[in-house]
């Protein structure tokens, strides 16, 4: 029997400000325990939240990078439930007014080309707390450094319908975030959190089957695993005929299996209402306008354009504009002057390893373009130029020619200086010098691999055989 | 409409609040007289999309997005009931999901 | 007087009225050391030196703030709410933290886990509630003003009961951090003054924006209002529906007789009506419990707080053991009425359905406001004067009763005041002045040059 799969995400992003959603608190991870936490988020009696103007500005920034609608009156409510995380007992969140809806993600499927899938929603809210269940014996350790930071929920339609599908999606998808600017959506430091909802139908019916939701996902590769896993499960259910019950389910990555959490009849009443400490979030249509404005170019659109613009392939385009700072600095090099050709060839190797490593880009765009034109002028040649490039990321003051120069890497092309050494290798080779000129041309590399090697490297291998051509003449 | 028994359990149960076998009938009775005595609302007419009222004012006022907490004079474990290595510390969860 | 002697005096009062349990917390150290700053402020401040009793929902650093309730017993603050903190620069003492209904729950201060606080007129009747310790205070002339809170009416009631005047401000004109949330758009500190002028005083000070506050509303202090010459020119309504047959006669006298004076001052006294008003407690208990339910969440016994342990040891045990025996019993019905009025398919029958009479009510007063009606309006702050203790402690509907002439300005958020009128059979009568929305300062002018003329501690009949 054919199945089809249908999947919707529903992904937690925490956004990039300084402080938290609705106190004066750093926004920030890793600090001892409890030490960024205020009465607004440890819930004491009596404190008040007060929303952070960037908090929103970021949302709304994401919410129109995926096309959605963004609401000029959106409610913030009160998601009631215990939890030792959650220190007010409720969470502060966005109920049947949210700030944003009706967007659509385009990206590549790895099934079914480019196509996109829907954006339900997109709301504001507060993050939980941490809970350490290893820290002291039979108790559980409660961490409020994490409470109260902001986050967008962002909900997708169940337009997905694969595994590998899902995984394509929250690839284009935290792209556009991270481009954007709103978060850093690290899956390991926990500021991309990802939920999943999947069911199975008989291929080509129309009603969705009864759909479980699974958690604990930490990477994209466990997104795709726990589904795949979770689609066998109900998939196995249906061909023995048996029916899926609504649940929750945890996906343990060790084992990759999922299991049962709750099901329907536990799940919990959160007894929504509007929060009566925070009147309306009212945007006006210019603001929302404005932030549309601000949008920078998006990953797919900026890719197009470099295809047209820089003649680069589409892997090429892609690997470029992968990630923001990355093209922005492949567009600074050819600003400066250097040819797309080269400038892929670099920005895609030394350059992204360097970042890759480093976080930061160690060579400015001028000194690349300058060490491109040193290879294109024949100064240096291109494995030269990489022993150049690591000096120059060691140090941000060094001018790649003085470094040619103090390396000795600066190459031999000048006719009058090769002569000699040229001159050298025909006389301690008079045999194989008989043997071209009997006919046996490609001794020629061979004469060249001696000039170089006399050269230490330094004769430039285009300018060696026309003086050695005119020398075997 | 009148509270039952197990209107009075749930709710307990969704408020985390222990009520005793002792109390439970006089709550019963309470509490089905408080639900009695404010669903006489049924009488306004007042349409589905009436507009509910809103306390304070129309807008929400942001704050700008700078470190600034309200300070604490007293810190986290001068106020805990439970307080180890810098932690809150509770019991084990037992049959609590998170949400 | 420097700060320090009257630190002395009110210490020395405070022991005399110690058979009114009116307090939670005081101590001669912390009112000396009170006196010591207010003595060395370089510019003395508009309140300064004034000793003033602070309800204990609203949090000080200084004393426990414990809302007297159990769960909340011997919690020290980290934080000072904004109001006490602006009342403190400006000269003022903390002298006390007075006794109330456990979170504000009630009308009679019988819900106090701390015993019940007795009226100063009668030991037998109650003070009114929830803000009775505060009350007391002032009507026993410990302190000249004290801060209570008002959700619905917990100050103007038990200003009536005590014979004091209550004033409760626009929503959103003092800021509630630090104010213990109850009901969030209900919740408003209000003031307990000897005088208008005492009250006035105090909210002058502590009214103004915060930016801690969002539900503040973005208006300037509010000027110290002087009395008027005279009342000629202003319009006054009486709500028909505020003066129903069954009135007691000593309240009707009480109100009659101010009413006279208003006329005698110059004012036109009209008839109008605001149709919607039986459905004001209705309403009441509804949205009230619907924000405590959320409200009293966070006392859950593990950031803060006293904790009980419960039978299995583990959380969910934790968590019922600490609330079931950490509230008490009004404040359980409460939770539980939240409760289910906002649960899963009870929402919009009963919350949604609430806040859209409470918008009709608001109409009834923006009618009766709008140009060329009325200017302010009239009523009796209580159908009775202070009721026995006991009388109603266990009859939850009774009790909501005896708000029903206040609670409904904490609906649509307008300022009120009770001021008293007279006596009846020795009990304080309270008449109630209402004004629109940010006429603070207005009704506290009118309501001064009202107490000029009126025989206060005289009996109505």
């Amino acid at each position: 029997m054919a199945w089809e799969t249908v999947i919707g995400l529903e992904v937690h992003v925490q956004l990039l400000t300084r402080s938290k959603m609705f106190c004066g608190c750093a926004n920030r991870f890793g600090d001892p325990p409890n030490t960024n936490v205020c009465p607004v988020c440890l819930g004491l009696p009596g404190a008040l939240p007060v929303p952070n103007a960037e908090a929103i500005r970021l949302a709304v920034q994401a919410a129109v990078a995926l096309g959605c609608t963004v609401h000029t009156h959106s409610v913030f409510a009160r998601k009631n439930y215990f939890y030792p995380d959650l220190p007010k007992g409720y969470q502060i969140s966005q109920f049947d007014l949210p700030l944003a809806t009706h967007g659509s993600v385009e990206f590549e499927s790895p099934d079914r080309g480019t196509i996109g899938c829907g954006v339900t929603r997109l709301h504001v809210e507060e993050d939980a707390g941490k809970l350490l269940h290893d820290r002291i014996p039979g108790r559980t350790a409660v961490d409020l450094n994490r409470a109260g930071a902001p986050l967008i929920e962002i909900v997708s339609e169940p337009d997905l319908r694969s595994p590998a599908e899902a995984r394509a999606y929250l690839t284009t998808l935290r792209q556009i975030l991270v481009y954007t600017g709103v978060s850093e959506c690290n899956m390991e430091e926990g500021s991309l959190r990802v939920d999943a909802n999947i069911s199975i139908r008989r291929a080509g019916a129309a009603d969705l089957g009864t759909k479980c939701e699974v958690k604990n996902l930490n990477s994209f590769a466990n997104v795709e695993r726990a589904l795949e896993a979770e689609r066998e499960r109900q998939a196995a259910l249906a061909e023995r005929g048996e029916r899926v019950l609504q649940s929750t389910l945890l996906f343990n990555a060790a084992t990759g299996q999922v299991r049962m959490m709750r099901s329907k009849e536990e799940s919990h009443d959160y007894r929504y209402f509007p929060d009566p400490d925070l009147p309306p979030l009212v945007l006006t249509p210019a603001w929302i306008a404005e932030r549309r404005a601000e949008l920078p170019e998006l990953p797919d659109a900026r890719r197009e354009r470099m295809m047209a613009e820089y003649a680069l392939s589409p892997y090429h385009a892609g690997q470029v504009t992968a990630e923001r700072p990355v093209a922005d600095y492949f567009e600074a090099v050819i600003a400066a002057g250097a040819e797309p050709r080269a400038a892929v060839g670099w920005v895609l190797g030394e350059v992204l390893a360097g970042y890759n490593a480093s976080g930061r880009f160690e060579v400015d765009a001028a000194r690349l373009v300058e060490l491109i034109g040193l290879v294109n002028a024949g100064t240096v040649s291109l494995q030269a130029a990489k022993k150049i490039y690591a000096e120059l990321a060691g140090d941000g003051n060094a001018a790649p020619r003085a470094v040619a120069e103090r390396l000795g890497l600066v190459q031999v092309s000048d006719a009058g200086a090769l002569a000699p050494i040229v001159e050298e290798v025909l006389a301690a080779y008079p045999a194989e010098v008989q043997r071209y000129r009997a006919g046996e041309q490609k001794l020629m590399g061979f004469f060249v691999g001696q000039v170089m090697k006399r050269s230490k490297g330094k004769a430039d291998p285009k300018a060696v055989q026309p003086v050695l051509l005119s020398k075997l003449g | 409409m009148t509270i039952g028994r197990d209107d009075v359990l749930h709710v307990a149960k969704l408020a985390e609040l222990a009520v005793s076998e002792a109390d439970l009938p006089r709550l019963v009775a309470q509490l089905g007289e408080i639900v009695d005595y404010v669903a006489r609302l049924d009488e306004v007419p007042a349409g589905e999309h009436a507009a509910p009222y809103l306390a304070g004012p129309d807008a929400v006022r942001l704050r700008p997005d700078a470190v600034d907490p309200v300070p604490l004079a007293r810190p986290p474990a001068a106020i805990a009931p439970e307080f180890v290595d810098g932690f809150f510390v509770v019991p084990r969860m037992g049959g609590m999901e998170p949400a | 007087m420097t700060a320090a002697a009257t630190a002395r005096e009110v210490g020395r009062r405070l022991v005399e009225a110690t058979r009114l349990n009116a307090t939670l917390h005081w101590s001669q150290e912390l009112l000396d050391a009170e006196a010591r700053r207010v003595d060395a402020m370089p510019s003395p401040g508009p309140l300064a030196g004034m000793p003033i009793a602070v309800k204990d929902n609203i949090v000080t650093t200084e004393q426990p703030t414990t809302c007297a309730s159990r769960i909340l017993e011997g919690y020290m603050s980290p934080y000072t709410a904004t109001a006490v903190e602006r009342l403190r620069a400006a000269g003022a003492m903390v002298a006390c933290k007075a006794n109330m209904d456990e979170f504000a729950m009630g009308s009679s201060t019988e819900h106090s886990a701390f015993g019940r606080v007795l009226n100063p007129f009668d030991p037998e009747r109650v003070p009114g509630g929830s803000s009775g310790g505060s009350a007391a205070l002032v009507a026993a002339g410990v302190v000249p003003a004290a801060l209570g809170s008002e959700t619905g009416g917990s100050v103007r009631q038990p200003a009536s009961f005590c014979g004091v005047v209550g004033v409760k401000p626009s929503y959103g004109r003092v800021s509630r951090f630090g104010l213990v949330a109850f009901g969030s758009s209900l919740d408003c500190i209000s003031v307990f003054g000897r005088s208008v002028d005492d009250a006035a005083r105090v909210l002058s000070v502590m009214s103004g924006l915060d930016p801690l506050d969002p539900t503040m509303l973005a208006r300037a202090p509010m000027p110290v209002p002087r009395a008027r010459d005279d009342l000629r020119g202003i319009r006054i309504g009486l709500p028909r529906e505020y003066f129903p047959a069954d009135l007691h006669p000593g309240v009707r006298a009480g109100v009659d007789r101010a009413v006279g004076l208003l006329r005698d001052l110059g004012a036109e006294i009209v008839d109008v009506s605001l149709p919607h008003s039986p459905y004001t407690v209705p309403t009441y208990y509804i949205v009230n419990p619907a924000e405590a339910a959320a409200n009293l969440a966070r006392y859950d016994g593990v950031r803060y707080g006293v904790r009980a342990n419960g039978p299995d040891g583990d959380l969910r045990a934790l968590y019922r053991a600490t609330r079931g025996e950490g509230f008490g019993p009004e404040v359980r019905r409460r939770i539980l009425v939240g409760t289910y009025v906002l649960s899963a398919g009870y929402y919009d029958a009963y919350y949604r359905k609430a806040q859209q009479v409470r918008a009709l009510l608001a109409e009834d007063f923006r009618r009766a406001f709008a140009p060329g009606a009325v200017d302010f309006l009239f009523t009796p702050t209580t159908p009775s004067p202070a009721f026995k203790a006991g009388e109603k402690v266990d009859d939850p509907v009774q009790m909501y009763l005896a708000d029903v002439f206040v609670c409904g300005i904490n609906l649509v958020g307008l300022p009120a005041l009770s001021l008293p009128v007279g006596r009846d059979g020795g009990l304080p009568i309270g008449g109630q002045l209402i004004a629109p929305a940010f006429e603070d300062e207005a009704m506290l002018s009118l309501a001064m040059t009202l107490e000029r003329v009126l025989p206060a501690g005289d009996e109505v009949r």
